[in-house]
Formats: structure tokens, sequence, C-alpha cells
């Protein structure tokens, strides 16, 4: 009886049940302690162990349950990312919740569980239920609080995903209709209902990264809902999106490569601009930021473009995986530090010209977020500068130049709105002083600028890093 | 190794400057004076025994491989810049000490010498695009937080078009790092010797796709022409340089502007093999433009600081003429002209430094820097009055003083290639004149104007200063071979 504990079955599950056992432990626990810092503080600390018990328990190769889940350490090291972007926001997230913060956590926890088995899923239907269990979670996160506001977005967001749920189901349908397998792998059968597989798995996943045309949804939930959940809905659940939809086009895909490369090349042109422009003359910093990204989800799946493109050689292709995994870790700091950033704020809805003045009010506030801005918009010595760097490296290498100039003229364009933040934060006339620059905004955000700036020497890590990506699950 | 110490340190000195508590202005300063005095002394050091080639080549592997490694070597070109940079940071640092700046400030200006001190040292292609990019940055924040009115549209502008120009300064390095590991060594590197090199370019890259060689040059083109700024492409140069403070103003014509002819010089100029005819017309043309257009928009000015902006811009026209005439002419002519072009550079930035900063001084005692109020200030301010007209009489080039020399061997060597168009170019040099004098009759001589009222003269260290820079700038206009020499060497021997 004891012995099916120790098995290979479930010791790589032991963080995903220590996590959960917390998180119902959380709900006991709720009936007699009402303060929401004891269980910031609770999750904090589960996040942590569960973090060390995945990488005691999750290291090296294994794959269970005949191949639907794939253990190795590329998905280890996307789980990490996405424990990582939980903790940064925990704590932000327990000094704004007003009530019932046991069940705020106890879900925040059951939603890392549910990533944590979607990082190492290979099949389907596990990608689909682990996928499910985040949505679901998110959905009530970003329905806390009380305002008419919270609800609003919370609505639009629950709608429209469950669309995007039933498009996944039905794209997994006929993935199995034509190859008889729910498991992602090398398979060579006919094109017919392969495709329509194809545009209805897009569909659903790209729902959830937000790409444009099916991204209003995310405008007004990163808009409605409060700092630190759209910090993570933007961040931690955005690159689980990103990491289902490497694993699903480029492992679930690989001998359509000409149909994903046609989608995705048409689908991140069309993002990338569309959200960029829209950036450009939007006044609420919060939407700037949800526009911002949605262009930034254009950039990423360039990566796929790259890796299914037809002169993708071994390198082009360590490069663009080595891209996605290194524009992952950055862009949770610089996004989840952007949203958060919002919160030195006191209003209900913040304008880019209530930023004014907050250069003489706390210089290390202004600083910091001049840093996220620049990272952003990939200017370096910042890490978002080099995560860019390796995205248009493999591009150009895959000889796809004319990509490469799009996606650069976009990132031109994009400097203009964030540096737009930049001048108006170190505006000296004509300026308000009421802001929150407590420990509590300022915290997070000095940290994020300080990550954004170090992990430019991630580029020491390429080859360490780059020996990571057959973890994917193909064959190059 | 000696230039990567003295770079170690002007990064510690930035970080000084940017938690020194008080005094930053001090502080800042003899930093500056210092670096500008071991970088005097490197110079001297190395001109004194050179005879070709590159110096002080060093190399700190980071990530051998995807070819990243800090790669340091220092040519004459670089050298003669390395000094211009020092000289006309410590000018712009000390001339400011009127105006209470804080060490934010200072910290910046220090930050931004530092990026071009790494700009002008490294060879590796990576992190020259580094560099490039992260002088951009302090100069933004320095117009964004200390500049006058329609700051914060000047700094934006300014940001954004360098940014659409460095964006494809990226692209061009990457084709040259993907072609260089697909067809022709199967290895990575960002070495900008390696990757210049006409056989390469020629012979596996225009030979298999022409259109990647235009790709590339186009997007090298591209980046160092909105630097320079060459004619289409300077609409960020009048907001950028009126808005922004004039120390600011002092770095921007003295030192900014630099970056692109030393992308001229050391990244286009190694692969001129592969230009073709059209090309280099092309850019002969813009630099002709640029400097008859710059000169005649610079006419109608009435503020002098948009003036001397304008002049500034017109006199990098000769930059790009200088370009297209080496890369179409052989032999001597085209020695005469890059030389003259690089030479053209220093001469500029220093009399660019010393316009602005007497243009500084004036503007502080009077408070106004247009024809219509500054008028015969010689009166008043007899020696600043003296430098400034020095500086003018030395940008429309009067013999004697650095800039001839300059335009002398760029106008001598380009007869043979440009024949009678080269009408445009003297025509362009003598509006440059008038107005030069123009502007100094209407503001220094003539009747005082009395509504200005009493004021005083530059203080003793601003005079200093000023004398100091007219000195080197004289100099240079007697003696170019201080640098003139080792530059032509160094282009003769093949860049």
């Amino acid at each position: 009886m004891l012995s099916i504990l120790f098995s290979n079955q479930l010791e790589v599950m032991y963080p995903e049940i220590f996590l959960g056992l917390v998180a119902f432990g959380m709900l006991l626990l709720g009936r007699s302690v009402r303060n929401p810092a004891v269980y910031t503080y609770i999750t904090m600390a589960a996040l942590f162990i569960g973090l060390l018990l995945l990488l005691m328990f999750d290291m090296g190769t294994e794959t269970l349950y005949g191949g639907a889940y794939l253990v190795n350490n590329f998905g280890l090291y996307f789980a990490v990312i996405m424990i990582i972007s939980s903790l940064y926001v925990t704590y932000s997230a327990g000094a704004t919740l007003k009530s019932n913060p046991e069940s705020f956590f106890s879900l925040f926890l059951l939603v890392n569980v549910a990533m944590i088995i979607a990082a190492f899923s290979m099949n389907l239907i596990f990608i689909f239920i682990a996928f499910e269990g985040v949505s679901i979670g998110t959905y009530i996160m970003s329905a806390y609080g009380k305002s008419r506001r919270n609800l609003e977005a919370a609505a639009k967001y629950f709608f429209t995903g469950i669309i995007a749920t039933g498009f996944i189901l039905l794209g997994s349908s006929y993935y199995y209709l034509s190859t008889g397998t729910f498991n992602l792998e090398s398979v060579s059968i006919s094109k017919g209902p392969m495709l329509v597989a194809l545009i209805l798995l897009f569909v659903g996943f790209g729902f959830k990264l937000a790409l444009v045309p099916l991204h209003q949804w995310a405008v007004d939930a990163y808009d409605g809902t409060s700092n630190p959940v759209s910090a993570f809905l933007s961040s931690g659940t955005k690159i689980l999106a990103f990491l289902i939809i490497l694993r699903v086009f480029i492992v679930g895909f690989q001998n359509f490569q000409g149909d994903v490369f046609d989608l995705f090349v048409i689908v991140s042109i069309i993002t990338m601009t569309y959200g960029n422009l829209a950036a450009l003359s939007e006044k609420n910093i919060k939407r700037m930021f949800a526009y911002s990204s949605i262009a930034q989800a254009g950039y990423l799946i360039l990566v796929v473009a790259a890796t299914s493109a037809a002169e993708a050689t071994t390198f082009v292709f360590t490069v663009a995986i080595f891209t996605a995994m290194y524009y992952s870790l950055v862009y949770i700091f610089m996004k989840g530090g952007a949203f958060l950033s919002v919160s030195a704020v006191r209003k209900e809805s913040v304008d880019i010209d209530d930023m004014s003045g907050i250069g003489v009010v706390s210089p290390a506030f202004a600083i910091s977020l001049t840093i996220l801005m620049l990272s952003l918009a990939g200017i370096p010595p910042t890490a978002g500068f080099f995560a860019k760097y390796y995205l248009f490296l493999a591009l150009i290498s895959s000889n796809l130049w004319w990509l490469a100039v799009i996606g650069i003229l976009n990132s031109a364009i994009s400097v203009f709105y964030y540096l737009r933040v930049i001048v108006v934060m170190f505006r000296k006339d004509g300026i308000q002083r009421d802001f929150d620059t407590s420990a509590r905004v300022l915290a997070p955000l000095v940290l994020a600028a300080i990550i954004s700036l170090v992990l430019s020497l991630f580029i020491f890590a390429y080859p360490q890093v780059s020996s990571l990506v057959t973890g994917l699950g193909v064959s190059i | 190794m000696f230039i990567v110490y003295i770079f170690i340190l002007l990064l510690i000195m930035t970080l000084v400057s940017f938690v020194v508590k008080r005094s930053a202005h001090k502080v800042a300063t003899v930093e500056s004076v210092i670096i500008l005095f071991l970088t005097s002394i490197y110079a001297y050091l190395r001109f004194y025994s050179y005879a070709g080639g590159m110096m002080s080549v060093a190399s700190f592997p980071i990530d051998t491989s995807i070819g990243i490694s800090f790669l340091v070597g220092v040519t004459p070109v670089s050298l003669a810049l390395l000094f211009l940079t020092t000289v006309i940071m410590a000018m712009a640092i000390f001339v400011s000490g009127r105006e209470s700046y804080d060490r934010r400030f200072y910290g910046l200006m220090m930050a931004t010498e530092a990026g071009l001190y790494g700009l002008l040292i490294s060879r590796n292609f990576l992190f020259f695009y580094v560099f490039w990019e992260a002088i951009i940055i302090p100069v933004f924040l320095l117009i964004a937080l200390f500049g006058g009115k329609n700051r914060e549209m000047a700094s934006l502008k300014f940001f954004v078009y360098t940014q659409l120009g460095s964006v494809f300064l990226l692209l061009s390095i990457l084709t040259l790092f993907s072609f260089y590991n697909t067809s022709y060594h199967h290895g990575f590197t960002l070495n900008m010797g390696k990757l210049l090199s006409t056989a390469f370019i020629n012979g596996y890259i225009t030979s298999a796709q022409p259109f990647w060689t235009d790709f590339i040059l186009f997007g090298f083109f591209f980046a160092f022409l909105v630097k320079m700024p060459s004619f289409p492409l300077h609409s960020w140069l009048p907001d950028a340089y009126t808005s922004a403070p004039y120390p600011v103003t002092i770095v921007l014509s003295g030192a900014i502007s630099l970056m692109g002819g030393y992308g001229f010089y050391a990244v286009i100029y190694p692969i001129a093999g592969t230009i073709g005819f059209v090309a280099a017309w092309i850019i002969l043309l813009l630099g002709i433009i640029s400097l008859v257009y710059f000169a005649l928009v610079a006419m109608f000015q009435e503020n002098m600081k948009k003036m001397i902006s304008y002049a500034s811009a017109a006199s990098m026209g000769f930059i790009s003429i200088s370009l297209g005439v080496g890369i179409l002419s052989s032999g001597y002519n085209t020695y005469t002209s890059i030389t003259g072009g690089v030479f053209q550079i220093l001469a500029h930035g220093l009399i660019m430094g010393l316009i602005f900063s007497s243009l500084y001084i004036i503007k502080l005692n009077t408070g106004s820097e247009s024809t219509l109020t500054v008028r015969g200030l010689f009166r008043e301010m007899p020696i600043v009055s003296a430098f400034f007209l020095g500086g003018l009489m030395a940008s429309l080039g009067l013999p004697g003083l650095a800039g001839f020399i300059a335009e002398a061997s760029i106008v001598l060597s380009s007869y043979s290639t440009l024949g009678m168009i080269i009408f445009f170019v003297i025509f362009g040099m003598i509006i440059t004149a008038s107005y030069h004098i123009w502007a100094a009759q209407k503001s220094l001589n003539g009747p005082y104007n009395e509504f200005l009222g009493s004021i005083r003269d530059g203080t003793r260290g601003e005079i200093a200063a000023l004398s100091l820079m007219f000195v080197l700038i004289l100099a240079l206009g007697i003696y170019p071979a201080i640098f003139y020499h080792m530059i032509f060497i160094y282009v003769k021997g093949g860049i």
C-alpha cells in the first residue's frame, strides 16, 4: 500500500500533491483565522517548498502514463518560471485582498498545481484538464473584489474563456479523429481533419494568449481586475499558454510545418501591429499595458514561425526555443512589475498622466519603472533586449528577413508608448503628490527592475540552457 | 589593456557621480578631467610609436559558443574620437557649473561618456550595438528631465528616430553573423574584424544572394545617417538640440554626432568594396544636399542656438561626402578624403564645443540667444565674444584653424570624382561663411543693445576653459599632423 507512494508514478507528483494539500488545509483554516497576512505567508512558504520539491523530484527525464506525461528539464524550467511568477505576485495580492483570503489563496495554489501539471503534459486531454484548472481558478480570482468593474471584467473573461474551451475540446477531438491518439507526437496521416484540428486548437489556445483577433477579453479583464491579479494573468498564465502553444504546434503538428508557419506568421504580424498601434493611442495605463502584452504575445509566437520555417536548421531551432525560454523568464518580471506598479496611484482607473510627478516623489519608483519600460521596449543593456536579440537572430538565420523587419519596425513603434510613461513620470510642473510608494508597491517593482538588469547575464547560460531545448519533445 | 582600465575607471566614476551627495559638479568635473588626462597620455604614447594596424587588442570571452566576447581594440580613428569625446565631456560638465544641476544630471552625463567610450573601444558587434543603444538612454533622460520647453516631445522624437535607425543596425549585424555561420566558416563570431571583410561579403553573400548585401548595407547606412544626421532623416535634430539644456547640446553636437561618422569609418569603410557605384553616389549626394540645405535653413534662423545646430548638421555633410569620395576614387585621393573625413569629425566636435560653450555663457549672462536681442556684445563681454567669434571662424573653415584642414582635404580629393558638381559643395561653403559672418556681425559688433543693461564677462574658469579649447583648435589648424598623420598611416595601411 505504502509502496505506491514511493513509485515513480507518484514521486514526480509530490509538488502537486503538496500544494493541493496545503490548499485544502487553508480552506479548513479559513473557519477560524481571518487575517490575510497569515494566508499570504502560508502561500509563499508553500510555493517555496513546492519549488524545492519540484527541483528534488522532477529533475531528470521520465516518461509516464503511456507517454502522456513527460518529465524533463525543459518542462521543469517552465514549471519553475511559473511558480516564481506566482511567488512574485503573492505578496501584493495579499496586501490588496479584503475578504475571504483563504479561498483566494487556496484557489491560487490549485491554479499552481494545474500549471505544474500542464508544464509536463504531452497529451491533449492532460493539457485540457490542467488548462481548465488554471482557467477556472483565474475566473474566480479575477472576480475577487466586489466592484462592478471586477465583475464585468470577470464575466467577459469567463464567457470568452468558455468559448475557447469549447474550441480546444473540439480541436482535440479532430486531432484524435485523424491521428488515433491524444498524445503529441510525430504522426503521418492525411491532411483534412488535421487542418481542422490545427485551426480549432489555434483558436482555443490563441484565446488564452490573447492573439488578435481573439484578444478583446484580455484588455477588459486586465483593466478591470485588481493589479496583482492582472499581473498574474498577464505573466504566469500567459507563459503557460505560450508553453502549450509551443508543445501543441511544434510537437503535435510537426508534419504540418508549412501550415503552422503560414498561420503563425499571419497572426503574429497582425497581433504585433494591432497591439502596438492600439497601445499608441491608449490613455489608460492598464489598458496600454494590456495592448502591449498583446503585442508581446505577437513577438512570442514568432518563435513558432522561426522553428517551422522551411529553412530552419538545428541552430535556428535551438536559438528559437532558447528565445522562448529566455523571453518567458524575462517577461514575467517585466510585465508583472509593470502591472503591479499601477498600484502606486490611488485611483480606480489610472491614466498615464496620473503618473506625472512620481519621479519627484519617489525617484526609486521612477527609475525602476524606467528600467522595466526600457526592457519591454527591448533596449540594451536590459534583459528585454537580449531576449529580442535571440529572437531576431533566429528569424534572420532562418532567412525570414521580412518577418524580422516587420518585428523590428514594430519594436521601434512600441518604444514610443513605453517612453511616454517615462517622460510623464519625470514631469516637473502641474504634478500631484499623492502616491502610494510604500514598500508594498515599491519592493516588487525594484525587485523586477534589478532582475531585468541582472537577467542580461543570462547570455552566459546559453550553452547550458540551449541543451535543454530537445526536451520540448521533438527530435531535431 | 590600459584603455580597458580607463574604461573600468570611468564606469566606477559614473556610479560615484550618481551616489555622491554634495558638490556633484566638482566631482564630475574632476572625474572627467582625470579621464581626459589619462586618455591623452594613452593617445600620446600610442601615437608616438604608431606603425599601423590595431592597438591594445584584448579579449574577454563571455559566451564563445555563440560568438560573444568583449573584444577591445583601438585604431587611430577611434583614438582621435576618444580624445574628442573626453574633451567635449570635460568641457560640457565644467561649463554647466553655474546652473545648479543635481547628481542625476552629472551621473547621466558620465553615463553618456562611458557609453561613448565603450562604443569606441569595442570590436565585438554585440557590444558595439549595446553601447550604441546605451548612449541614447542617458541622453534621452537628460533631455526629458532637464530640457527646456517642449522637452517631452523632443526627447521622444530623438529616441524614436535613433531607435528606428539602430534596429536596422541590429538586423544587419545579425545577417552578417548568420551568413558567417551558415556559408563561410561554420562558426559563430561577432568579431567586427572578421565580419566586416569584403572577401567574405563579396564571396559568400553577394555571389549567392545579392539581396542580402543590399539589406546589410541599407541597415548600416540608415542607422548612421540618422545619427549624423543627414538630410532626409534629420527632423529630430532641431527639436533635440534646442530643447536640450546647453551642456547636453554641447554633448549632442560634439560627441553624439561622432557616432554616425565613426560608424561610417569603422563599419562601412572596411567593406567599401561591396558598395556599388549607385549607392556610393547616393551617399555622396546626400552629403552635398545636407551641406547646402542645412546651410540655407541655418541662414534664416534668428535663434543662434538653432542656427548653430543646423550649422553643425551642415558640416557633418562633409562626412558623407568624404565617404562617398573615398569609395568612388582610389589611391591617394581615397586616403586624403577618408583622413579628412575623420579629421572633420574631430574638428567639428571641438569647434561645436567651443561655439556652444561660449554661446551658453552669453545666454547665461544676457538671458537671450536671439540675434534680435543680443547685439553689439563686444562692448560688454569682450573676451567671451572673442572666443565665440573664433569658434564661428573655425566653423566656416578659416585657414589656420582646424576646420580648414578637414574641409580642404575633402574638397581637394573630391574634385577628381565630382568634377563640376563640386560647385555645389563650394556653394554650400560660401553660404556657411556668409551666415556665420552675418551672425557674428549682428550679435557681436555694432551698437550695443542697451536694454540688456550692464553685464559681466565670463568667469575666469570659463575663460580658461574656452581658451584651452581654442588653443586646441588653433594647434590642430597649424600643425594637424598630431592626428592627421597617424590616421593617414592607418587609412593607407588598409582598414
